[in-house]
């Protein structure tokens, strides 16, 4: 056996060799060639850390048994989510066949032409069954300037959870679980029994009459924009309705109203919720000493877990019951907020025809159902879309508040209650801090709301959106179901 | 000949010039480009590339539409109060590392071991440390009655900075006492035993010959820690977001919010050049006064 001794040279030739390697190995073009080279028949979806997701990972294999199209699934982070998808699509890098698209992304995303419009792939297929849809969820996740850019995957709207043996203690009635049950329920009527449920015992625990989301600056205004919009506030002097004037009218006299109500509502919560995100909120009522609370209509389920997602069962199970949202007058009009993820196709994709099909797959009625029966950790995926699943009686078994939920989508209006304008995100940012500030007493809720009309004001003149020089389109739900119809039809 | 020495004489500068270039090309080149852009009307919610010359408009927005002041005031807080409690706290630990009591040695593994975490780990464990329901340090403080916010320490305007200074300063000093203990290693014993046949008392001794022997370490050992804590965001982002209200978000933070949340292009490199200038004045300021009369 020769020994060789190994020069300098010899050296570095094998470590420019293994560096070239290893870097060749992790950099993002060696990531991009492997996505170019591999086949038509597998396709690269992104999507977000939500519960809908796990649901769609566990069904996936249906779809790659059905059409012979491998799926790689990747699962990031809201913020992580955006960062990669404006980077890759500025760089025109993306790597990705199907994405998650919040709503507040459809305006951006359209606008510059990242995503392509499916309008043509739901005429040209007549499985899609657009019309089965609840318009309402294709209005607010889906639509922008009378295009359908994306189908949705999970739609949210918001309800109340209530502890059912609470209001038997408290000799409270049950609250209404339909529209129609609901009569005269209205805000002060909840406000008064939050006052009455606020510090009673139960059980040895001493319960809070709510609890709030009161961290700034997006989950706070995820849950106050509901109360401020059944109280009829509208962020700017006219949208979606043309022509679009997004002169702010946020520091009207129902959004004074509004902020004054939330701070009672903070009053009746655990203090500590003045820092709580969505999940917090949703775990505490899960751990027995909230009363009452609203939130997305997701926790009508997850709450059933003692923590997020853990599976654990909750104190609480079989002890809370779901209700409509109530009116700010007797009988008044109530808009919902309504959102949620729904899948959209990059302007890049190779595999055009391959994600076409995953994704009319994935919001299609049969896949939705199998995501709602997935039984890990226990049922988790009610977020339906299409009717026909809220007509589905093994999942209304399942999931016995699916006729409440439908009714609040009913009502649901995501283009008012968080208008997904351009530069939604700069006024959701400054919104969310105001309104936690009014919180933190450090200024009151005038203050706060004159304090946000400036900075939208700042904000949309310097972003040209005042005057608004842009064509503006009629964006109504009318609309929405006109476009439903035509592209149905063809 | 002539052409000989010529050469002899550039060849140092020759040698120089590659890895100079790099280096102000690393450097000015993202300086200039941040420049440029802050001239200029870019934000990728509404357009993907820049639509057209704003002049001081984005510099003006600065101040109009992002909470500024406050966050420049949090961070001159945090980064100025940090720092002095880092460096004190790391000298007394340097101090009592210099006894040679027994066991100080197992300590001195210990000590590092903060420093090693990453600052989101860190951040994730102390707010599950302070979680107001059943976090151990609320309890603990509870248990010796000392008052709490019931908002939390990080529910608190009036304690959510401090609680974010407390974790970094639990964090870091032990890098400061580290430094500062080699430092002490390095201060020659003939002095300090001259300084004791003088009759010096250990305080004495302390602020005439151990200080100012560490003062060169200890200068850029602070300056490093202010610019650090200066751009503080890990922390800042996994404890608190900024809040409650605006009552602990730094100048990173906003850039973060304003650049990767709201993707306003010009507004961030405007911000990202008013925090050049702020952070260069404010070392240079400092440069001068540490090292006036001494060469660095």
């Amino acid at each position: 056996m020769s020994k060789k001794n190994l020069s300098r040279r010899d050296f570095l030739r094998m470590s420019g060799t293994a560096g070239a390697a290893v870097a060749g190995g992790l950099s993002p073009l060696a990531n991009l060639s492997r996505v170019a080279a591999q086949s038509d028949n597998t396709i690269n979806v992104l999507t977000v850390g939500d519960p809908w997701d796990l649901a769609l990972q566990s069904v996936v294999d249906q779809f790659t048994e059905a059409t012979g199209i491998g799926v790689n699934i990747e699962t990031l982070g809201y913020t992580a989510l955006q960062a990669r998808l404006v980077n890759a699509f500025l760089t025109q890098s993306g790597d990705a066949d199907v994405i998650a698209v919040d709503q507040m992304w459809i305006s951006q995303y359209a606008d510059n032409g990242w995503i392509r419009s499916l309008d043509d792939f739901i005429a040209a297929d007549s499985d899609s069954a657009i019309d089965d849809f609840v318009p309402e969820c294709l209005y607010s996740l889906s639509t922008w300037r009378n295009h359908i850019w994306t189908l949705p995957i999970a739609s949210y709207a918001q309800g109340i959870m209530y502890r059912t043996d609470l209001f038997e203690a408290a000799g409270l009635d049950p609250l209404p679980a339909t529209v129609a049950e609901a009569g005269d329920w209205t805000w002060e009527d909840y406000f008064g029994i939050l006052d009455q449920i606020n510090g009673m015992d139960l059980d040895g625990t001493s319960m809070y009459g709510t609890t709030v989301i009161g961290y700034q600056p997006v989950p706070v205004v995820h849950m106050y924009t509901q109360l401020s919009a059944s109280y009829g506030t509208r962020w700017f002097t006219q949208f979606p309705e043309a022509p679009w004037d997004f002169t702010p009218t946020i520091n009207s006299e129902s959004n004074v109203a509004a902020l004054h109500d939330w701070n009672r509502l903070y009053g009746w919560s655990p203090p500590e919720s003045i820092n709580y995100l969505w999940f917090d909120a949703g775990t505490r009522f899960s751990q027995g000493d909230i009363g009452m609370f609203y939130h997305w209509t997701p926790y009508f389920y997850l709450v059933n877990n003692e923590g997020y997602l853990t599976g654990t069962p909750s104190p609480v199970v079989d002890k809370f019951e779901t209700a409509v949202l109530p009116t700010q007058t007797a009988g008044g009009d109530q808009v919902v907020s309504l959102g949620g993820w729904s899948l959209g196709m990059p302007s890049t994709s190779a595999n055009q025809d391959a994600a076409w099909q995953f994704i009319k797959w994935a919001t299609g009625a049969e896949a939705q159902k199998a995501m709602g029966q997935v039984n890990v950790k226990g049922y988790q995926f009610a977020d339906f879309s299409r009717k026909s699943n809220y007509d589905d009686a093994g999942l209304n078994a399942l999931y016995p508040f699916l006729g409440t939920q439908l009714e609040m989508m009913k009502l649901g209006d995501g283009k008012v209650v968080r208008p997904p304008a351009p530069i939604y995100t700069s006024l959701e940012g400054v919104y969310g801090l105001q309104i936690n500030q009014a919180m933190t007493g450090a200024v009151t809720p005038e203050q706060a709301l004159e304090t946000t009309q400036t900075l939208f004001q700042n904000i949309l003149s310097g972003n040209q959106m005042i005057p608004y020089n842009v064509d503006s389109f009629d964006d109504t739900l009318d609309n929405t179901k006109a476009l439903i119809a035509s592209l149905s039809s063809m | 000949m002539q052409n000989r020495y010529s050469f002899k004489r550039r060849l140092p500068y020759l040698l120089l010039a590659p890895s100079i270039i790099i280096l102000l090309a690393l450097i000015l080149y993202p300086l200039g480009f941040a420049l440029r852009n802050s001239f200029w009307f870019w934000n990728l919610q509404t357009s993907a590339v820049p639509l057209y010359h704003s002049g001081l408009d984005n510099y003006r927005m600065v101040f109009q539409v992002t909470p500024f002041t406050e966050a420049l005031k949090n961070t001159l807080l945090l980064a100025g109060l940090g720092t002095l409690a880092q460096f004190w706290l790391g000298m007394g630990v340097a101090l009592l590392l210099h006894t040679h009591l027994r066991g100080l040695g197992f300590c001195r593994a210990l000590l590092i071991m903060p420093t090693t975490l990453a600052p989101v780990v860190a951040g994730f464990l102390f707010r599950y440390l302070l979680e107001p329901k059943g976090g151990l340090l609320p309890w603990l403080l509870e248990g010796i009655g000392f008052p709490l916010p019931p908002q939390g320490i990080l529910g608190y305007a009036g304690s959510a900075l401090f609680a974010i200074g407390m974790v970094d300063t639990w964090q870091w000093t032990p890098f400061f006492a580290i430094v500062l203990y080699a430092g002490l290693l390095s201060i020659s014993e003939e002095v300090k035993e001259a300084a004791q046949v003088d009759g010096a008392s250990p305080w004495r001794m302390f602020w005439s010959i151990t200080l100012p022997l560490l003062r060169p370490i200890a200068a850029f050992l602070v300056m490093i820690r202010f610019m650090q804590l200066f751009n503080s965001f890990d922390l800042v982002f996994v404890l608190t977001g900024g809040g409650p209200g605006a009552s602990s978000r730094t100048l990173s933070f906003n850039l973060y919010r304003e650049g990767l949340v709201n993707y306003n292009i010009g507004l961030t490199a405007a911000m990202t050049w008013l925090v050049v200038i702020i952070v260069t004045v404010i070392i240079n300021l400092y440069i001068i006064f540490i090292f006036r009369k001494r060469e660095w």
